[in-house]
């Protein structure tokens, strides 16, 4: 007979206090992982809105009264009626963003490879609402090239991206409307262009619009020199999105920046802040679990005075009564992590929605060894000090107690 | 074999002192069966203790063959424990969550022998319960609660079997079934060392020692 065999048939035994023991590691854990869970959920939905919205900047007229919206995140207002940007102003909005990410890596001291060109991505866009095929539609000119580089989840469903003068691209639900199809010829104020593509579904304005080169629009409402806004795409997350926001609403005037990223971070910042008070609350319920499991195993120690001194009469050494309380403490901590995780996950996702809105929670397995990890610990922890007070048990002192 | 020499335990201090032990010596050679008698708190399960190494001496030695073991570490008792002493308790002191079987069996667990099942299973064939080898303890009567602990004694095959009031449990009937098992076990030539308050059982025994307030104070041979 193996020793950890001892230790299962006396589990079996005793299984309501080894539950009951497993109980505390279950409490920690799952208030860790309900914790970790709604924290990753809610960073992986400003992530993902942050990758979405990809443009770290927007440049809109300084008079506006259109809402921009870019999912959950406020762009500020945008009029489509006689407020333009000048296009003259493109080239200088590109050195301003541009020098201020190289004084931005400058400073931090990244080093990159800078050919001395456009390091920024600026796409202009003009806004004009027409009617194609008789319905009244959202005409967006654009600079393809410029366009596909912030709009990073663009995926075309049909067809192919515009690679023409004359081609233009229709959201998904603007196709439907307009009954369009690849190849489908249209009129936009007198010009033929042919459709090339279909976007998939992005769950923003762009689904209802139609996209053609900005430079035959701007011909064919006369509007040529003329933009509604710009997105900026900036670097990366290390760039100073809202340094680049001032310069430019310093520099220029008649127009208005603003930083996607600012606006992300002043939510992330309050994600964090919760996510700080929530783990500090995780520590504790896990300190408290793990008195809980001390309590429970001096008890069963105490319970087991008796047992203890039988095993050391027929032989046991002191590292095997360690061992019996460690094995047991092993069983302890499997059960707490895996119900630990079950109950924290299923939590999280009753919990999370409520606490952060519009968050879908989804169960993580790389919290599960974390879990696991975690319970064996808190339960080995605990288990320390009562098998080290099982090994000074004298046997016949044992015997004489009861 | 075995000599206890001078010994004495003294429990409490100053102002609370009791003397379990005062000075007690005896010899117990191979094949020895002696019973230890004397009315309560003379001291006679403080001897058998201290003999096993399960309680200290305040006083004296105890050495076995040939080596003291009253200074042994608990490290060291652990290896007298697991070859050459045995137990039989009042109590029987069985694992309630292992079977007779298993009980009998942890001897050699802790000894590090796996396997060991014939042996075990062998034993209590011996004390007539083979076929209770899967019964848990609860489901067995005091006296094959006693046959199973003394199988669990015998099956590291120790030199000295030390029994307290091994019979003290049973009714009569009982009580004289186990007692033939001890002198089936001396007359193979285990050596046994009995404590008792009881004649009728002290009778088994090939000497008897008699206690009275830790000391000796009589020893017939019959």
């Amino acid at each position: 007979m193996k020793l950890y065999k001892l230790v299962a048939k006396d589990v079996v035994r005793r299984k309501k206090r080894v539950l009951y023991a497993a109980l505390g590691v279950v409490i920690g854990t799952m208030t860790v992982v309900g914790i970790l869970t709604i924290a990753l959920a809610g960073q992986e939905r400003i992530t993902v809105q942050l990758e979405k919205y990809g443009p770290n900047l927007s440049v809109v007229p300084a008079i506006s009264n259109l809402d921009m919206k870019l999912g959950n995140l406020s762009l500020g207002t945008l009029t489509v009626g006689e407020n333009y940007i000048s296009a003259d102003k493109i080239p200088q909005m590109q050195q301003i963003a541009d020098e201020e990410i190289r004084m931005g890596f400058a400073s931090q001291g990244i080093r990159f490879q800078d050919d001395g060109g456009n390091i920024a991505t600026l796409a202009p866009k003009l806004f004009v609402n027409t009617k194609v095929e008789g319905i009244s539609t959202m005409v967006v000119g654009i600079q393809p090239e410029a366009e596909i580089k912030i709009k990073t989840w663009w995926k075309i469903k049909e067809g192919e991206y515009i690679q023409k003068q004359d081609q233009a691209i229709v959201g998904t639900v603007a196709a439907s409307l307009l009954q369009l199809k690849v190849g489908s010829p249209i009129s936009i104020n007198g010009d033929k262009l042919t459709i090339a593509g279909i976007l998939h579904e992005t769950g923003a304005n762009d689904d209802y619009q139609l996209f053609i080169p900005i430079d035959t629009l701007q011909k064919a409402f006369n509007k040529e020199g003329l933009v509604s806004s710009i997105d900026i795409r900036a670097l990366c997350n290390a760039c100073p999105a809202e340094t680049i926001a001032d310069a430019l609403n310093k520099e220029i005037a008649g127009i208005r920046a603003v930083a996607v990223k600012q606006i992300a971070e002043t939510e992330m910042g309050m994600l964090e802040k919760i996510n700080r008070f929530m783990i500090a609350m995780a520590i504790i319920t896990l300190a408290v679990g793990l008195f809980g499991v001390i309590n429970t195993m001096m008890t069963s120690v105490h319970e087991r005075i008796k047992d203890i001194g039988i095993m050391r009469a027929v032989g046991a050494s002191r590292n095997q009564i360690i061992k019996i309380f460690i094995y047991e403490a092993l069983i302890i901590g499997i059960i707490g992590g895996i119900l630990g995780y079950i109950v924290g996950s299923v939590l999280a996702y009753i919990i999370g929605p409520l606490l952060l809105e519009g968050t879908t929670v989804h169960y993580v397995p790389i919290y599960f060894p974390v879990a696991l990890g975690l319970a064996i610990l808190v339960a080995i922890l605990a288990t320390t000090y009562p098998s080290f007070l099982a090994t000074r048990i004298r046997v016949a002192d044992s015997f004489r107690s009861l | 074999m075995l000599e206890v020499k001078n010994a004495s335990k003294i429990y409490g201090g100053d102002t609370n002192k009791v003397v379990a032990l005062d000075n007690v010596s005896i010899t117990v050679n191979k094949g020895d069966f002696i019973a230890v008698m004397g009315p309560s708190g003379s001291g006679k399960s403080t001897l058998l203790n201290i003999i096993g190494g399960l309680d200290q001496l305040s006083s004296g030695e105890v050495i076995l063959d040939g080596k003291r073991i009253d200074n042994l570490s608990e490290n060291d008792l652990v290896d007298i424990r697991r070859g050459k002493l045995a137990y039989v308790f009042q109590q029987y002191h069985l694992l309630a969550s292992l079977s007779a079987l298993e009980n009998v069996l942890l001897p050699l667990t802790f000894g590090g022998l796996n396997g060991g099942n014939e042996r075990a299973l062998e034993m209590l064939v011996k004390v007539g319960l083979g076929k209770r080898a899967d019964h848990k303890p609860s489901q067995l009567s005091g006296g094959e609660q006693q046959r199973v602990a003394i199988a669990r004694a015998l099956v590291n095959t120790p030199q000295l079997i030390l029994a307290d009031e091994p019979t003290g449990n049973m009714d009569q009937k009982t009580g004289n079934e186990i007692l033939s098992l001890f002198d089936g076990l001396n007359r193979e030539g285990h050596t046994i060392i009995m404590v008792t308050h009881d004649p009728d059982v002290a009778r088994h025994a090939k000497e008897i020692v008699f206690l009275r307030d830790g000391q000796v104070v009589d020893r017939v041979t019959q």
